[in-house]
Protein backbone atom coordinates (compact mmCIF):
# COMPACT_ATOMS: atom_id res chain seq x y z
CA UNK A 1 0.00 0.00 0.00
CA UNK A 2 1.13 3.50 -0.59
CA UNK A 3 2.77 5.45 2.06
CA UNK A 4 0.85 8.17 3.69
CA UNK A 5 1.38 11.22 5.36
CA UNK A 6 -2.08 12.48 7.36
CA UNK A 7 -3.23 14.95 9.44
CA UNK A 8 -5.45 14.34 12.01
CA UNK A 9 -7.28 17.96 13.47
CA UNK A 10 -8.79 17.22 17.28
CA UNK A 11 -8.89 19.16 20.38
CA UNK A 12 -8.20 15.84 22.01
CA UNK A 13 -4.66 14.47 22.12
CA UNK A 14 -6.34 11.68 23.20
CA UNK A 15 -8.52 11.16 20.27
CA UNK A 16 -5.41 12.10 17.83
CA UNK A 17 -3.60 9.12 19.20
CA UNK A 18 -6.81 6.50 19.14
CA UNK A 19 -7.21 7.50 15.72
CA UNK A 20 -3.18 7.64 14.46
CA UNK A 21 -3.66 4.22 16.19
CA UNK A 22 -6.77 2.75 14.43
CA UNK A 23 -5.34 3.46 11.08
CA UNK A 24 -2.34 1.92 11.59
CA UNK A 25 -4.49 -1.11 12.53
CA UNK A 26 -6.73 -0.94 9.79
CA UNK A 27 -3.40 -1.49 7.60
CA UNK A 28 -2.77 1.96 6.27
CA UNK A 29 1.14 2.08 5.23
CA UNK A 30 1.55 5.54 7.51
CA UNK A 31 4.85 7.18 7.23
CA UNK A 32 4.00 10.34 9.11
CA UNK A 33 1.36 11.96 11.02
CA UNK A 34 1.13 15.33 12.01
CA UNK A 35 -1.15 17.04 14.40
CA UNK A 36 -3.60 19.89 15.25
CA UNK A 37 -5.91 20.60 18.11
CA UNK A 38 -7.41 22.94 16.02
CA UNK A 39 -8.33 24.50 13.07
CA UNK A 40 -5.82 27.06 13.00
CA UNK A 41 -3.00 24.96 13.95
CA UNK A 42 -4.37 23.05 11.36
CA UNK A 43 -3.91 25.74 7.99
CA UNK A 44 -0.71 26.61 9.58
CA UNK A 45 0.45 23.21 9.02
CA UNK A 46 -1.06 22.90 5.63
CA UNK A 47 0.24 26.17 4.48
CA UNK A 48 3.64 24.59 4.55
CA UNK A 49 2.88 20.49 4.28
CA UNK A 50 1.35 18.30 2.02
CA UNK A 51 -0.67 15.33 3.43
CA UNK A 52 -2.18 12.24 1.27
CA UNK A 53 -5.52 12.21 3.97
CA UNK A 54 -6.86 14.72 6.76
CA UNK A 55 -9.12 13.80 9.41
CA UNK A 56 -10.84 16.11 11.57
CA UNK A 57 -13.66 16.18 13.98
CA UNK A 58 -16.06 19.08 13.86
CA UNK A 59 -17.14 20.47 17.37
CA UNK A 60 -14.30 22.23 19.62
CA UNK A 61 -14.03 25.44 20.85
CA UNK A 62 -11.08 26.96 18.00
CA UNK A 63 -12.26 27.03 14.72
CA UNK A 64 -14.59 23.87 14.30
CA UNK A 65 -14.22 21.55 11.78
CA UNK A 66 -16.36 22.63 8.74
CA UNK A 67 -15.22 26.29 9.15
CA UNK A 68 -11.84 24.45 8.52
CA UNK A 69 -12.95 22.44 5.52
CA UNK A 70 -14.19 26.07 4.05
CA UNK A 71 -10.25 27.69 4.81
CA UNK A 72 -8.89 24.57 3.47
CA UNK A 73 -10.56 24.97 -0.18
CA UNK A 74 -7.94 28.09 -0.33
CA UNK A 75 -5.25 26.37 0.41
CA UNK A 76 -2.91 25.52 -2.42
CA UNK A 77 -1.16 22.30 -0.12
CA UNK A 78 -4.75 20.96 0.23
CA UNK A 79 -6.27 20.87 -2.91
CA UNK A 80 -7.12 17.55 -3.88
CA UNK A 81 -7.06 16.55 -0.29
CA UNK A 82 -9.12 14.34 0.70
CA UNK A 83 -10.77 15.30 4.34
CA UNK A 84 -12.61 13.29 6.53
CA UNK A 85 -14.58 14.65 9.51
CA UNK A 86 -14.58 12.02 12.59
CA UNK A 87 -17.44 13.16 14.89
CA UNK A 88 -20.10 12.22 17.70
CA UNK A 89 -21.85 14.49 15.46
CA UNK A 90 -23.76 12.27 12.99
CA UNK A 91 -27.12 12.79 12.50
CA UNK A 92 -28.23 13.41 8.88
CA UNK A 93 -28.51 16.93 9.04
CA UNK A 94 -24.21 17.55 10.28
CA UNK A 95 -23.44 15.14 8.01
CA UNK A 96 -25.14 16.84 5.04
CA UNK A 97 -23.60 19.93 6.35
CA UNK A 98 -20.11 18.31 6.54
CA UNK A 99 -20.24 16.91 2.88
CA UNK A 100 -21.78 19.95 1.31
CA UNK A 101 -18.64 21.93 3.02
CA UNK A 102 -16.31 19.92 1.02
CA UNK A 103 -15.64 16.88 3.19
CA UNK A 104 -15.26 13.79 1.20
CA UNK A 105 -15.93 11.72 4.19
CA UNK A 106 -17.77 11.33 7.64
CA UNK A 107 -16.75 8.69 10.45
CA UNK A 108 -18.85 8.59 13.57
CA UNK A 109 -17.02 7.81 17.12
CA UNK A 110 -16.65 5.93 18.76
CA UNK A 111 -15.75 3.65 15.60
CA UNK A 112 -13.62 0.43 15.03
CA UNK A 113 -10.44 -0.03 12.90
CA UNK A 114 -12.67 -1.96 10.43
CA UNK A 115 -14.94 0.93 9.66
CA UNK A 116 -11.75 3.24 9.41
CA UNK A 117 -10.57 1.11 6.93
CA UNK A 118 -13.99 0.74 5.25
CA UNK A 119 -14.58 4.55 5.19
CA UNK A 120 -10.96 5.60 3.83
CA UNK A 121 -9.56 3.49 1.56
CA UNK A 122 -12.43 3.77 -1.49
CA UNK A 123 -11.23 7.45 -0.59
CA UNK A 124 -7.24 7.10 -0.90
CA UNK A 125 -8.00 4.52 -4.13
CA UNK A 126 -10.47 7.56 -5.12
CA UNK A 127 -13.55 5.38 -5.41
CA UNK A 128 -16.23 7.74 -3.73
CA UNK B 1 -19.76 23.33 46.75
CA UNK B 2 -23.20 23.10 44.88
CA UNK B 3 -23.53 22.12 41.41
CA UNK B 4 -27.10 23.57 39.48
CA UNK B 5 -27.32 21.61 36.22
CA UNK B 6 -29.17 24.28 33.96
CA UNK B 7 -29.10 24.00 30.24
CA UNK B 8 -32.90 25.68 29.51
CA UNK B 9 -31.91 27.75 26.59
CA UNK B 10 -33.29 26.59 23.32
CA UNK B 11 -31.61 25.23 20.32
CA UNK B 12 -30.96 25.89 16.83
CA UNK B 13 -33.46 27.29 15.52
CA UNK B 14 -35.44 27.99 18.80
CA UNK B 15 -36.50 24.80 18.95
CA UNK B 16 -37.56 24.14 22.72
CA UNK B 17 -37.13 21.33 24.46
CA UNK B 18 -39.60 18.53 23.85
CA UNK B 19 -39.11 16.57 26.63
CA UNK B 20 -42.67 18.01 28.16
CA UNK B 21 -44.21 16.14 25.05
CA UNK B 22 -42.90 12.61 26.34
CA UNK B 23 -44.92 9.90 28.02
CA UNK B 24 -42.36 9.99 31.06
CA UNK B 25 -42.79 6.53 32.38
CA UNK B 26 -41.59 5.04 28.43
CA UNK B 27 -39.55 7.75 27.81
CA UNK B 28 -37.21 7.18 30.68
CA UNK B 29 -37.42 3.31 30.00
CA UNK B 30 -36.09 4.34 26.75
CA UNK B 31 -33.17 6.01 27.42
CA UNK B 32 -32.28 4.20 30.02
CA UNK B 33 -31.56 1.39 28.00
CA UNK B 34 -30.04 3.82 25.14
CA UNK B 35 -27.70 5.23 27.50
CA UNK B 36 -26.75 1.81 28.78
CA UNK B 37 -26.09 1.20 25.16
CA UNK B 38 -24.42 3.96 24.02
CA UNK B 39 -21.92 3.96 27.29
CA UNK B 40 -21.54 -0.20 26.21
CA UNK B 41 -20.73 0.67 22.47
CA UNK B 42 -17.84 3.35 23.17
CA UNK B 43 -16.45 1.33 25.92
CA UNK B 44 -15.98 -1.71 23.62
CA UNK B 45 -14.53 0.65 20.54
CA UNK B 46 -12.90 3.16 22.05
CA UNK B 47 -11.71 1.42 25.51
CA UNK B 48 -11.48 -1.85 23.98
CA UNK B 49 -12.61 -2.80 27.74
CA UNK B 50 -16.37 -4.13 27.88
CA UNK B 51 -19.08 -2.48 30.87
CA UNK B 52 -20.64 -5.11 32.81
CA UNK B 53 -24.10 -5.02 34.42
CA UNK B 54 -23.81 -4.93 38.33
CA UNK B 55 -25.11 -7.78 40.26
CA UNK B 56 -27.47 -5.40 41.99
CA UNK B 57 -28.50 -1.74 41.81
CA UNK B 58 -25.53 0.13 42.92
CA UNK B 59 -26.07 3.51 44.40
CA UNK B 60 -23.88 5.89 43.27
CA UNK B 61 -20.86 6.51 45.45
CA UNK B 62 -18.67 10.12 45.25
CA UNK B 63 -16.50 10.38 42.68
CA UNK B 64 -13.07 11.93 42.32
CA UNK B 65 -14.15 12.76 38.53
CA UNK B 66 -16.66 14.22 36.49
CA UNK B 67 -17.03 14.90 33.08
CA UNK B 68 -20.68 16.80 31.77
CA UNK B 69 -21.44 17.70 28.73
CA UNK B 70 -24.30 19.68 27.49
CA UNK B 71 -27.43 19.22 25.01
CA UNK B 72 -29.36 21.99 23.62
CA UNK B 73 -32.50 21.72 21.05
CA UNK B 74 -34.89 18.84 21.12
CA UNK B 75 -33.93 17.94 24.52
CA UNK B 76 -31.86 20.03 27.04
CA UNK B 77 -29.76 18.73 29.60
CA UNK B 78 -26.58 17.38 30.45
CA UNK B 79 -24.92 14.25 30.37
CA UNK B 80 -22.47 13.14 33.39
CA UNK B 81 -19.76 10.79 33.49
CA UNK B 82 -17.94 9.79 36.77
CA UNK B 83 -15.37 7.42 38.29
CA UNK B 84 -13.44 7.07 40.87
CA UNK B 85 -9.18 8.12 40.19
CA UNK B 86 -7.81 4.25 39.74
CA UNK B 87 -10.53 3.61 37.06
CA UNK B 88 -10.17 7.31 35.29
CA UNK B 89 -6.63 6.69 35.25
CA UNK B 90 -6.61 3.38 34.05
CA UNK B 91 -9.17 4.31 31.38
CA UNK B 92 -7.09 7.10 30.51
CA UNK B 93 -4.38 4.41 29.50
CA UNK B 94 -6.50 1.99 27.60
CA UNK B 95 -7.18 4.90 25.30
CA UNK B 96 -3.69 6.09 25.15
CA UNK B 97 -2.87 2.43 24.34
CA UNK B 98 0.37 3.57 27.08
CA UNK B 99 0.66 1.47 30.37
CA UNK B 100 2.47 4.39 31.27
CA UNK B 101 0.61 6.53 34.08
CA UNK B 102 -1.29 8.72 32.48
CA UNK B 103 -1.38 12.53 33.16
CA UNK B 104 -3.75 14.47 35.03
CA UNK B 105 -4.58 16.10 31.67
CA UNK B 106 -4.77 12.94 29.59
CA UNK B 107 -7.22 11.55 32.03
CA UNK B 108 -9.34 14.94 31.69
CA UNK B 109 -8.91 14.29 28.40
CA UNK B 110 -10.02 10.95 27.83
CA UNK B 111 -13.13 11.46 30.55
CA UNK B 112 -13.97 14.30 28.30
CA UNK B 113 -14.22 12.29 25.12
CA UNK B 114 -15.89 9.37 26.62
CA UNK B 115 -19.00 11.52 27.80
CA UNK B 116 -18.67 13.39 24.20
CA UNK B 117 -19.12 10.05 22.59
CA UNK B 118 -21.32 8.51 24.78
CA UNK B 119 -23.41 11.55 24.71
CA UNK B 120 -23.26 11.19 20.76
CA UNK B 121 -24.08 7.68 20.63
CA UNK B 122 -27.65 8.36 22.73
CA UNK B 123 -28.34 10.69 20.63
CA UNK B 124 -28.00 8.55 17.33
CA UNK B 125 -30.09 5.78 19.35
CA UNK B 126 -32.91 8.40 19.94
CA UNK B 127 -32.62 10.36 16.98
CA UNK B 128 -36.16 10.30 15.86
CA UNK B 129 -36.84 12.60 18.94
CA UNK B 130 -33.64 14.81 19.18
CA UNK B 131 -32.77 15.08 15.48
CA UNK B 132 -32.31 18.91 16.36
CA UNK B 133 -30.12 18.48 19.51
CA UNK B 134 -26.55 20.15 19.52
CA UNK B 135 -23.92 18.52 22.00
CA UNK B 136 -21.68 21.49 24.02
CA UNK B 137 -18.10 21.04 24.08
CA UNK B 138 -16.77 18.87 27.41
CA UNK B 139 -15.86 19.73 30.51
CA UNK B 140 -14.40 17.45 33.38
CA UNK B 141 -14.15 18.61 37.33
CA UNK B 142 -12.16 16.76 39.87
CA UNK B 143 -12.68 16.84 43.08
CA UNK B 144 -15.58 14.96 45.56
CA UNK B 145 -16.40 17.87 47.54
CA UNK B 146 -20.06 18.93 45.33
CA UNK B 147 -23.57 17.85 45.30
CA UNK B 148 -25.32 17.90 41.75
CA UNK B 149 -28.89 18.80 41.99
CA UNK B 150 -31.21 18.34 39.11
CA UNK B 151 -33.72 21.51 38.58
CA UNK B 152 -37.32 20.88 38.72
CA UNK B 153 -39.60 18.90 36.85
CA UNK B 154 -37.01 17.37 34.59
CA UNK B 155 -36.19 13.90 34.05
CA UNK B 156 -33.37 12.25 35.27
CA UNK B 157 -31.68 9.12 34.32
CA UNK B 158 -29.13 7.63 36.07
CA UNK B 159 -27.28 4.35 34.65
CA UNK B 160 -24.21 2.42 36.99
CA UNK B 161 -21.81 -0.59 35.01
CA UNK B 162 -18.38 -2.28 36.39
CA UNK B 163 -15.58 -0.96 34.88
CA UNK B 164 -12.71 -4.51 35.55
CA UNK B 165 -14.96 -4.33 38.93
CA UNK B 166 -15.24 -0.29 39.49
CA UNK B 167 -18.23 1.39 39.53
CA UNK B 168 -18.77 3.86 36.56
CA UNK B 169 -21.94 5.69 36.14
CA UNK B 170 -24.03 8.01 33.77
CA UNK B 171 -26.69 10.71 35.23
CA UNK B 172 -28.50 12.23 32.00
CA UNK B 173 -30.47 15.10 33.98
CA UNK B 174 -32.93 16.55 31.56
CA UNK B 175 -34.76 19.88 31.59
CA UNK B 176 -38.58 19.51 31.11
CA UNK B 177 -39.07 21.94 28.67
Amino acid sequence: MKELRILIVDDSSVMRKIVDRSLRQAGLNITEVFEASNGVEALARMQQTRVDLILSDINRPTMDGLELVKQLQAVENAKGVPIVMVTTEAGEAHVVRALSSGARGYIRKPFSPDQIKERIIPLLQGKK
Amino acid sequence: MQLIISAKSSGPGGNACKLAELPRVETGQRFTEALGHAAAEVFEMMVGTPLSLLDQDTPPGFADYTAMIGLAGDLCGVLSFRCGNPTAARIAGLMLGSTEAASAESIRDALGEICNMVAGSFKAQISDIAAQCMLSVPMVVSGKDYEMYPLADGLRIQVSRSFEGALVWMTLDLHGG
